[in-house]
């Protein structure tokens, strides 16, 4: 989608590669802070409960060690301002296990960690709740009014009468965000103030949580986070080890580092939660779905309801005149659920998507016929028109790309050696929102060389933010790429929104190219002269002779925004290859075609689909943290337990965009490409196991038990 | 970490010296598990004597005493030398397959070969302090937390209800197909010579020791016979993930064949129980019969009838049969890959 002699829109490497790689672009825990001291938190040994007695003595005396801090003793911190997941020391309940119940702080990471362990504590136990194949028979309406029980016609009716139908509960496990850098923070206090060097999904949220927890004002708070080694939403909220690092800090009166342990991944930072979706598909015999029920069954924490909405894309993704989404939740002694990536679409795609292709087996259809027969003109679930849809054309591209006419209709049919071979099919979708966010951009000249400088609180978890910002500057500015600094990730640059839910790129975007635009404008008028053509604000700072500009714009999504309904959308196809004596699968083909608007720089776009992707793949084969019924631990607390995919499991991917030009969605045509990319891509995975094998698993992850 | 006590060492003898009547210290080579174990408080020695200078890396061709013409493999040496090594890879690829399939690569560049046998159980319950354990806190009444519990990788075979742990490395389920034994030095004494059947135990009420060793004793290397495998062998790994996963069933198998009657058979199991399961009985019912799938088939049926499942891991017997199977069938094919 490159236009004339613009950056925007061609495959930019990332402009902070190089410090990236050369270990120069420094995380969280890497600012050289002068006297840190190091913490370590410590955590519950029971899941339900109160701690009776905690001895620290013997770990205050250990060597090295500056203090111990638990709930007798932390300060009072407002525990409902905005931190997730309690755990902030402030009572002795323990509602999970793993729970947060203290911190050491020492001179040395080594010292804080050993006298972690010489803290002694004593609890009164109560029975957790935990299982939750038990207790999900208990699971009630979510006091959420967004998940209330949605009907449109009368699913059960149409269901009852139906010619053909697919009724089946799919199951999906919790699963970790596990980032490669682990949650940490560096705080430092000057006087009243505190700069926390942290990994932030939003900057500002982080900002404002910090601030009500630490009862004291958001302007005495500073965030630092310009890199994110990866967040997938357990960056997004902020949790009580941002706030304890400041706390531990104040105590000791020194700077103090406080980094998670990948095994206190599980228990500190909130989780994908398990789902139970029952999901009934009605149709006539030439594939027109009359009826579709998608009902989810999960857990929450024990005082804090997050539930993930499995059923949005069955509200929109089908014409069908009987709807019903339902959600029930129950409590659980395990940490706050929260965003993960694709929240609700991934798992609820899965059931959706698996639902669809076994429907089409049994209609005897193409999986990608059946969708096309049941396309919506519009948004069903309001009736609002697409500010584009492109099903359509990510199926039919995709199906032409991928080879689809090679797929067997009947599965076991594709055997080659020890090897059972299958093709699957399944669309995702994810909304596309600009949300408010501000943007400073200053140019400087010295003689004709000009250089601008792109200023907002906006986050770049890896993704490419700084790159994608400075290619908008560029052509809005009319510099070259290379005359463009972007600085991200601090609070004290102009607020942005979060790089969460899709809407980092069109948000920041749409501010720094309305910011350059201002710019040029107030040049323009500057100058009091009239221009034929409208000339660049690179031009303008050499014919006027300026050698300083700045402007700011606070810039808003379009007014007639919530006129349309905005949605990316993708098909996946996947390729699997199933031993067949063993049950171990691989995917030897992906392929993601995506409709997502403007993409401004298809390098980095498709590194980011093909990381949504493999997550998938992960999501579909591999990836499940198991929880020991009896006691509320997971089982599976390291990577080598965790199995996110490895670089064998992954075979051939490619990403494919449709070009488009949604106008109606924001006013770059931006909708956005973190979430989407996982959509679907379990379902396309567990459809082509089914077309190998003949086998239907609703169970994931799709381990070599399953198939035997 | 707790504080201990680092000392260096440059030879043999100062090196068994060292640890002598110190039951809490420990050899240190690649570190890959023990540092590990260390950090999660599951390992807690007073004294690390560092033995990465004693000079015991070598790989070497055996040109006396009884495994002449076999082949000595350094104790010290890294696991992907030994993988990659002229020798083992052209006389001993089944070895070479196995330690590749374990581990990655960086683990592989640091881990030592006789560190690869004396690695520990990665059973959770084990790792997690927080749990009850009773090979990592042996003596006291705490149970085990895997019997009753989240036991989809554990034993399947010669567990006890003290322990249903399975051994991790793959490496030494190649070495029990291919009769290797393993030669140690102590302080006191003349060097011994372990079979590498006898090295690893079952827990029985004694889970916390996992093997023969003596207290102070020192791998010094692996040495393994002369064979005529190397036409016909295949290690099968069956896991969660391609790779740097630890195996739900691994097969070593390996043949010597006369025209399609099968000589000899060597068949040993990864992932089933304390130590390398060596599958005698398949083997013996093997010999002298004609290699086919059937063949292979009865023989797996013999070998796994003695299986006893946990909740969660009857899966294992069934992938058991098919992966024995499989395993044969790819050795028989000459896979050298």
């Amino acid at each position: 989608m490159q236009e004339k002699n613009k950056v925007t829109g061609t495959p930019v490497s990332r402009i902070d590669g190089i410090l990236k790689v050369t270990g120069k672009a420094a995380y969280a825990t890497d600012y050289p802070v002068k006297n840190i001291a190091y913490a370590v938190l410590f955590k519950s040994t029971i899941a339900a409960g109160t701690i009776r007695s905690i001895d620290t003595g013997p770990a205050e005396k250990s060597p090295g060690v500056l203090a111990v801090i638990t709930h007798k003793n932390a300060p009072k911190l407002n525990v409902e301002g905005g931190i997730r997941g309690g755990a902030l020391l402030q009572s002795p309940k323990i509602e999970f296990h793993g729970q947060h119940i203290g911190l050491v702080v020492a001179e040395t990471y080594e010292q804080a960690r050993y006298a972690a362990r010489l803290v002694k504590v004593e609890y009164d136990q109560s029975k957790a709740r935990v299982d939750f194949e038990k207790l999900s028979k208990e699971a009630a309406l979510p006091k959420d009014k967004e998940k209330a029980d949605a009907k449109r016609g009368d699913a059960r009716a149409a269901l009852q009468n139906a010619e053909f139908k697919v009724e089946a509960v799919y199951g999906t496990p919790i699963e970790h965000h596990h980032p490669l850098e682990p949650h940490s923070t560096i705080a430092e206090w000057q006087g009243d103030n505190v700069v926390l060097y942290n990994s932030s999904q939003i900057v500002n949220g982080a900002q404002n949580a910090a601030a009500a927890t630490l009862n004291i004002k958001p302007e005495n708070v500073r965030i630092v986070s310009p890199y994110i080694g990866g967040g997938f939403g357990s960056k997004g909220g902020q949790w009580a080890n941002l706030v304890l690092t400041a706390v531990a800090a104040k105590a000791v009166n020194r700077p103090v580092k406080l980094a998670l342990t990948r095994q206190q991944m599980v228990n500190s930072v909130g989780l994908r939660q398990q789902n139970h979706q029952k999901v009934s598909l009605a149709a006539t015999k030439d594939g027109k779905l009359t009826a579709l029920a998608h009902e989810t069954t999960t857990h929450c924490a024990i005082e804090n309801e997050f539930v993930e909405p499995c059923g949005d894309c069955s509200k929109i993704m089908y014409e069908v005149p009987n709807s019903l989404i339902t959600y029930r939740v129950v409590p659980m002694n395990l940490i706050l659920p929260t965003y993960t990536r694709g929240p609700g679409k991934s798992t609820g795609s899965f059931a959706l998507e698996s639902a669809m292709d076994e429907l089409a087996h049994q209609l005897k259809m193409d999986p990608i016929e059946l969708r096309l027969k049941n396309e919506p003109t519009r948004d069903p679930s309001n009736g609002k028109p697409w500010s584009s849809r492109t099903t359509v054309q990510c199926l039919q591209e995709g199906a032409k790309a991928f080879g689809w006419e090679k797929r067997k209709a009947e599965p076991r049919q594709n055997q080659q050696g020890n090897f059972l071979i299958g093709y699957g099919v399944a669309c995702g979708t994810y909304p596309a929102h600009q949300r408010p966010s501000s943007a400073r951009v200053t140019l400087n000249r010295k003689g004709n060389a000009i250089t601008a400088r792109v200023e907002l609180a906006a986050a770049d978890l890896g993704t490419g933010t700084h790159t994608i910002l400075a290619q908008t500057a560029a052509d809005a500015l009319g510099l070259p790429l290379n005359q463009i600094t972007v600085k991200l990730g601090d609070s004290d640059l102009p607020p942005a929104a979060g790089s969460v839910g899709s809407v980092g790129a069109s948000s920041y975007a749409n501010a720094v190219h309305d910011a350059c635009v201002k710019l040029t404008d107030e040049l323009i008028a500057k100058s009091g002269k009239q221009f034929f053509v409208r000339p660049t604000a690179a031009q303008l700072m050499v014919s006027e002779n300026v050698a300083d500009y700045q402007t700011r714009v606070d810039a808003k999504p379009p007014a007639n925004a919530d006129q349309y309904s905005s949605h990316s959308f993708n098909a996946n196809f996947a390729e699997v290859r199933v031993d067949i004596a063993t049950g171990m699968v691989r995917v030897t083909r992906f392929l993601a075609v995506t409709g997502a608007g403007k993409i401004l720089n298809p390098k980095t776009a498709r590194s980011q689909i093909i990381g949504g992707n493999v997550w998938g793949i992960g999501m579909a084969l591999t990836e499940e943290s198991v929880v020991d019924p009896r006691w509320g631990n997971f089982v599976t607390r390291s990577f080598g337990d965790y199995h996110v995919p490895a670089n064998l499991d992954i075979g051939a991917m490619e990403a494919i965009f449709i070009r488009e030009d949604d106008r109606a969605s924001n006013a770059l045509g931006v909708k956005g490409i973190g979430e989407v990319g996982i959509v679907g891509v379990a379902a396309a995975v567990a459809n082509a196991v089914f077309n190998a094998t003949g086998k239907r698993i609703r169970e994931l992850p799709i381990t070599p038990d399953k198939l035997l | 970490m707790r504080p201990f006590k680092f000392t260096t060492v440059s030879d043999i003898s100062s090196a068994t010296n060292s640890v002598a009547g110190k039951p809490n210290a420990r050899f240190l080579a690649g570190g890959t598990n023990l540092l590990d174990l260390m950090k999660e408080d599951v390992e807690r020695p007073e004294e690390l004597i560092d033995i990465t200078r004693l000079s015991l890396a070598q790989i070497k061709p055996l040109t006396d005493g009884v495994n002449k013409g076999g082949i000595s493999i350094g104790a010290l040496g890294k696991n992907t030398d030994a993988a990659n090594h002229p020798l083992i890879r052209q006389n001993y690829p089944l070895l070479a397959q196995a330690i590749l399939a374990g581990a990655s690569g960086q683990i592989r560049n640091m881990a030592t070969n006789g560190g690869n046998l004396l690695q520990r159980t990665r059973c959770p319950y084990f790792y997690d302090v927080a749990m009850p354990c009773n090979k990592r806190e042996p003596g006291g009444q705490p149970g085990c937390g895997a019997r009753e519990g989240i036991n989809r990788m554990h034993a399947i075979f010669g567990w006890s209800e003290k322990c249903v742990a399975v051994h991790p490395s793959d490496m030494a389920v190649a070495l029990a197909a291919l009769d290797a034994v393993v030669k140690v030095r102590s302080a006191s004494g003349p060097e011994r010579i372990i079979t590498l059947a006898d090295f690893h135990r079952l827990p029985e009420d004694r889970p916390e020791i996992d093997t023969n060793l003596s207290p102070g004793e020192l791998i010094t290397a692996i040495e393994l016979p002369k064979n005529r495998f190397a036409e016909k062998s295949y290690y099968l790994k069956v896991r969660d993930r391609s790779s740097y996963a630890f195996a739900l069933i691994s097969v070593a198998a390996a043949l010597e064949m006369d025209g399609n009657r099968v000589v000899q058979a060597r068949i040993a199991l990864g992932g089933v129980a304390h130590k390398p399961w060596r599958a005698l009985k398949a083997e013996q019912l093997l010999v002298g019969q004609e290699a086919t799938e059937a063949n292979f088939k009865r023989a797996a049926e013999v070998e796994m009838a003695d299986a006893k499942p946990l909740e969660h891991n009857a899966f294992k017997v069934e992938l058991g049969k098919r992966s024995i199977v499989r395993a044969l069938q790819v050795a028989l094919t000459g896979n050298r890959s």
